[in-house]
């Protein structure tokens, strides 16, 4: 005991430590740090933002893994986070203005369908599209309004509570779309966004499904400089408060255990500090893994265990020269092969993938290049093989593999957009393992956990009870669900009444 | 599915899931006074028991209502038998 009290006085004391410093990390270390917490936030890579970071390549910047999003309009649900953390000003939405600059196309049928802004006109658009099914588009999207506005904790100016169980909770998008119509390009149309949550329509439950695509019919926008301008902003924020940043820098061990708390945090360098809590923010296999094993049931394990990855990309990036670029405005086009949303997120299929391509705003190279992303979605069941290889030191098959999708990708664009043949300039490509490790996830999928219907997520209190888990794998996934997942969990480790009057001042 | 049947693989699960000892196991036990449990391990109590009889369970009231093992028996016979959710 002697020894441990010698120990403590020259170990570093902080309230809070947050682990993993992607969108989640940086939301749940600033909340924290807003309301007076001095807090340490862990990230094992050499800088901050995880997702968010953008790469360059030649003049050009690529994003990682945030390309657009919805919820920046006013009212929208981002917009108003940005708001409670004080973030609005700094981060600037570029919105997408003209339908024609969200389109899903499906090839089977030549049919384009474009999206206009508004929740309101693109169910207009829809019905115009398929007039025959005017009823079923009415209902679909008076059943997306009717579940979102059933989940209080998407009105986040209220103090929120955990998601309610919805009878829509029970029943998968695909069950729901083919009792509404017997239209499979309606329901294909329908289950577009799936590609933004990367679940198939028939194992995510339509509840999940609404609370994730609304704000993308209400409003989609890029933002100045990616996710570069997120980490920017979060960056200038955390100077007026007490967040000690460490990257390189894991949890290698959680010591001292009693009363079900951990008492020492040890770094992976070797320092040990104290905290009240700790929140990850990491992959959830990841915090099984450094949980001591006596201080969890078999069952929460095996629930950890059985949780399956959701849809990862295989990307290209690429410059569309001059010529090209001149003609292309940025825009999201989705290219479906299959109507079936189903056949394009299973790890089985054996048809042409799916592809999304996306034209970033970013100003031209000063040739008058422009940067696209072209993302395939992938599984881990497409690089299993090398799976144990390292960046840098790939296997001879493995980039036979990743030569044969960048063809592959390219042939099928260039079978829809001729002139993108002599127009791309391709500059790289990765693969989910690129991901894994630039993202030092377990497998490189887009959004972490697959959120299928009747799971039990790992959100909130763990079994060692001064820690929690956040995330995009806690509630739902990208950059919206990620930093919903934080508000919620941090409302938790602040309390109810802390976070009350914290939503109160920022009023 | 008999009742003894389900009493076993209830019990069966408190074993191999939570690594409660057998001689604990009757009726009567509070599952969280008694068998040492603890609010945050009902999700996992929820999977394990899915997993186990093939069910589907809703985390509702009918959840929040088990006190003890026998509240557990009689909550999935009422699943399992009562052909309810
Ligand atoms: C190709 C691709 C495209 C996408 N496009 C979009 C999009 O357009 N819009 C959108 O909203 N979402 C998109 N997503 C999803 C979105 O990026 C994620 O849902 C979100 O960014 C996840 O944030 P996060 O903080 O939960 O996790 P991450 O961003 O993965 O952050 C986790 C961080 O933890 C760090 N870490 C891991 N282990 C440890 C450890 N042991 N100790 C310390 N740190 C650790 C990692 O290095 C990382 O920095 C895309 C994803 C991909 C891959």
């Amino acid at each position: 005991m002697f020894c441990c009290n010698i120990f403590r006085r020259y170990m570093k004391r902080y309230d809070n430590i947050v682990v993993g410093s992607g969108i989640s990390g940086l939301t749940m270390t600033l909340l924290l740090a807003m309301n007076g917490r001095r807090v340490l936030l862990l990230e094992k890579g050499t800088h901050i933002g995880g997702s968010l970071c953008r790469f360059r390549k030649g003049q050009l910047s690529f994003d990682t893994g945030f390309h657009f999003t919805g919820g920046l309009n006013d009212g929208g649900i981002l917009a108003d986070i940005l708001g409670l953390l004080g973030l609005r000003d700094m981060i600037e939405p570029l919105f997408i203005e003209d339908s024609s600059e969200n389109r899903f196309i499906f090839e089977s049928t030549g049919r384009s369908f474009e999206h206009p802004v508004g929740f309101a006109n693109v169910k207009a658009r829809f019905r115009e599209y398929f007039p025959s099914e005017s009823t079923a588009i009415d209902a679909y999207f008076d059943a997306v309004q009717s579940v979102c506005s059933r989940t209080p904790s998407l009105n986040i100016h209220d103090n929120l509570i955990a998601p309610p169980n919805l009878e829509e909770d029970y029943i998968s998008l695909d069950a729901v779309l083919k009792e509404m119509t017997p239209d499979p390009l309606l329901r294909g149309l329908l289950s577009g966004y799936a590609m933004c949550y990367g679940v198939r329509p028939d194992e995510v439950s339509f509840a999940n499904h609404c609370r994730m695509v609304q704000n993308f019919y209400e409003s989609i926008a890029f933002v100045r400089d990616g996710g570069d301008g997120f980490i920017h902003a979060f960056k200038e924020k955390f100077k007026g408060y007490e967040v000690d940043i460490r990257c390189s820098t894991t949890i290698a061990e959680l010591a001292e255990v009693s009363d079900s708390r951990v008492h020492r945090f040890v770094l992976s360098t070797g320092e040990e500090v104290s905290a009240d809590s700790c929140v990850f923010t990491i992959h959830p296999s990841q915090v099984l893994s450094l949980l001591p094993e006596k201080q969890y049931s078999r069952a929460f394990a095996s629930r950890v265990n059985g949780f399956e990855p959701s849809a990862g990309f295989f990307s290209l990036f690429a410059r569309l020269k001059p010529g090209a670029a001149s003609r292309t405005k940025s825009s999201i086009v989705s290219l479906f092969p299959d109507p079936d949303v189903n056949n394009l997120l299973d790890p089985e299929w054996g048809g042409t993938p799916a592809l999304v391509i996306i034209t970033s705003p970013d100003a031209p190279d000063p040739d008058g290049g422009k940067g696209i992303c072209i993302l395939e979605p992938s599984f881990p069941r497409h690089v299993a093989q090398w799976s144990d290889s390292r960046l840098g030191s790939r296997p001879e098959g493995y980039r036979e593999y990743k030569e044969r999708r960048v063809s592959a990708i390219r042939e099928h664009l260039c079978s829809v957009f001729p002139h993108y043949l002599e127009g791309l300039e391709i500059l790289d490509a990765g693969s989910m393992l690129t991901y894994k490790d630039y993202l030092n996830s377990p497998d490189g999928s887009a959004y972490g956990v697959k959120q299928k219907m009747r799971q039990f997520n790992m959100i909130g209190r763990l079994p060692l009870h001064n820690l929690y888990a956040a995330g995009q794998s806690a509630l739902l996934p990208g950059v919206i669900g990620a930093m919903m997942s934080s508000l919620i969990v941090g409302r938790s480790v602040l309390g109810k009444d802390e976070y009350g009057r914290f939503l109160g001042r920022a009023a | 599915m008999t009742e003894q049947e389900i009493i076993d693989r209830t019990n069966k699960v408190f074993e191999e899931s939570f690594e409660i000892e057998p001689e604990r196991l009757v009726p009567e036990a509070h599952i969280f006074a008694d068998l040492g449990l603890d609010s945050l391990d009902i999700v996992d109590l929820i999977v394990a028991l899915q997993t186990s009889f093939g069910v589907k369970i809703r985390t509702d009231e009918k959840v929040r209502e088990i006190r003890t093992l026998g509240d557990v028996y009689r909550f999935i016979s009422a699943i399992k038998n009562g052909g309810q959710e």
